[in-house]
């Protein structure tokens, strides 16, 4: 192992593709000096020694804590003053920092932090819930908990596209095939690339810029629909991120157009129901950030077209149809899924939490 | 980094500098650039002396941008404005563009950023 001294503040939000390079392992022992247990990432501290005695320390990244404590992990697995033994995969910088694979306590040879494998089952099987008017509820059943969670993927792809090779947050396997990602304008392949070449560490979202377009649905915190029928609206409360919300008025108002709306991060948005299908426009983006962690740009011009469908009480299905004439050739269309977590809450997060400390 | 990038197509937006033919005969100039899915379209120096960009030509694969535009001087003398240069630092909201800039019979260099 080279020892590692250059520091650089660690974001909070980067992507495991910008932070993390996959190519390489790292395999660190030593004494745990602290414990993170945060959303949306915990970390542990360990003080490394290497072959002439000069001690370092490392941070180890464990994941969200929401996730480990659903494969019932607690932070009282690990103690300050443990001994583990650890292998990852180490940061693309010369930080001291890795993403754990393994996390084994020396004293009794235990795997620390591993997946369950009898992680807490979703709700059991279920229609999906209905308001006395018969439309479907996009929130809990009456009297129950419950939110949206994780999303099937963390990229956004034309649905046409045969499966391209990429990291779970879209770093491309081989840059030749972006075109095979959505219909580019040239200026915007380009800048695609030139942002995939960067491993997608000039993400706004890793400055805590909120993630706008279809990006909020692949948050790690998840969200939920706050459905107000006597004002005509649904308010969407964001859990990652700056914990914002978003407003979908479905009043009959018009949209209006993108030349008349103030550009922001959620756009303006009116919705209104399709049979099951809850069936939302928006215009009025700003330019401040990306359609998802891979890198996908827009202009002010951007509309979308969302289509969310709850199939059952556990599954939503999120549909969005991205149209701007200036960035890609046509209208074009990606989805994915969201796994609805039943009696919880979504878990304070801000995007400043794992931000303290420097490496 | 500010966290108020803009994100979009990368000409967009106002920028200012200065160009001139030697380092100290220095001219202000403010391009106001938008991208409207076909061309760039854009003002130096909105205002009374303001002068239409005529063409944009990005090639975006090397960052290079080169701006033809027709005016008139000070003196109401009709003059050609040619400006090549390339863009720097293309992930910052301030990022840069720098090169050439014929102005008339006049050379020199410009270099702007984007505000």
């Amino acid at each position: 192992m080279t020892a590692l001294f250059f520091a650089e503040p660690v974001l909070s939000q980067r992507s495991f593709s910008s932070t993390y390079d996959s190519s390489r392992q790292v395999k660190v022992q030593g004494i745990v000096t602290r414990i993170d247990w945060v959303t949306p990432t915990a970390f542990f501290f360990i003080d490394v020694r290497d072959a002439t005695g000069t001690v370092a320390n490392w941070a180890v990244d464990i994941g969200s804590p929401i996730e480990l404590e659903r494969d019932g992990w607690k932070r009282s697995a690990l103690r300050i003053g443990d001994a583990v033994a650890v292998e990852g995969v180490p940061a693309r910088n010369e930080a001291r920092q890795a993403s754990a694979k393994s996390v084994v306590l020396t004293r009794t040879g235990k795997r620390l932090f591993a997946p369950s494998t009898t992680r807490r089952a979703a709700a059991p099987p279920a229609p999906a819930p209905r308001w006395p008017d018969g439309q479907i509820r996009l929130g809990p059943p009456p009297g129950k908990t419950g939110y949206w969670g994780s999303a099937s993927t963390k990229i956004l792809v034309e649905n046409t596209a045969a499966k391209i090779p990429m990291s779970d947050d879209g770093l491309l396997v081989n840059i030749a095939d972006a075109d095979k990602v959505a219909p580019f304008l040239p200026w915007a392949k380009a800048v695609y690339e030139y942002r995939q070449r960067r491993f997608l560490r000039d993400d706004p979202y890793s400055r805590c810029v909120p993630a706008g377009g279809p990006r909020q649905f692949q948050m790690p915190n998840g969200f939920q629909f706050i459905e107000q029928k006597d004002l005509g609206r649904i308010l969407v409360f964001l859990g990652g991120g700056n914990r914002n919300w978003r407003v979908i008025f479905t009043d009959g108002r018009p949209l209006g157009t993108a030349a008349e709306a103030v550009p922001s991060y959620y756009g303006f948005s009116v919705g209104r129901w399709e049979k099951d299908t809850l069936v939302v426009e928006s215009l009025g983006y700003n330019e401040k950030f990306w359609l998802t962690s891979a890198g996908l740009p827009h202009t002010e011009a951007l509309h979308l077209t969302e289509r969310f469908t709850r199939s059952d009480l556990n599954t939503l299905k999120y549909e969005v149809t991205v149209e701007d004439p200036r960035t890609y050739t046509r209208p074009w269309t990606g989805s994915w899924t969201i796994q609805w977590v039943p009696d919880q809450d979504i878990q304070e997060y801000f995007c400043e939490d794992n931000s303290d400390f420097v490496r | 980094m500010s966290v108020h990038a803009q994100e979009g197509h990368p000409l967009t937006g106002t920028w200012s500098g200065d160009w001139g033919p030697t380092p100290t005969q220095r001219n202000h100039i403010t391009l106001v650039m938008s991208w409207d899915g076909k061309n760039v379209t854009g003002t130096i120096n909105p205002g009374p002396d303001a002068i239409q960009i005529g063409t944009v030509a990005l090639d975006v694969t090397n960052w290079t941008v080169r701006i033809e535009a027709d005016g008139k001087d000070q003196s109401g003398k009709a003059v050609h404005i040619s400006a090549e240069g390339k863009i720097d630092d293309l992930s910052s909201a301030h990022r840069k563009l720098a090169g050439t800039w014929t102005q008339g019979t006049t050379k020199g260099d410009f270099r702007i950023s984007r505000d």
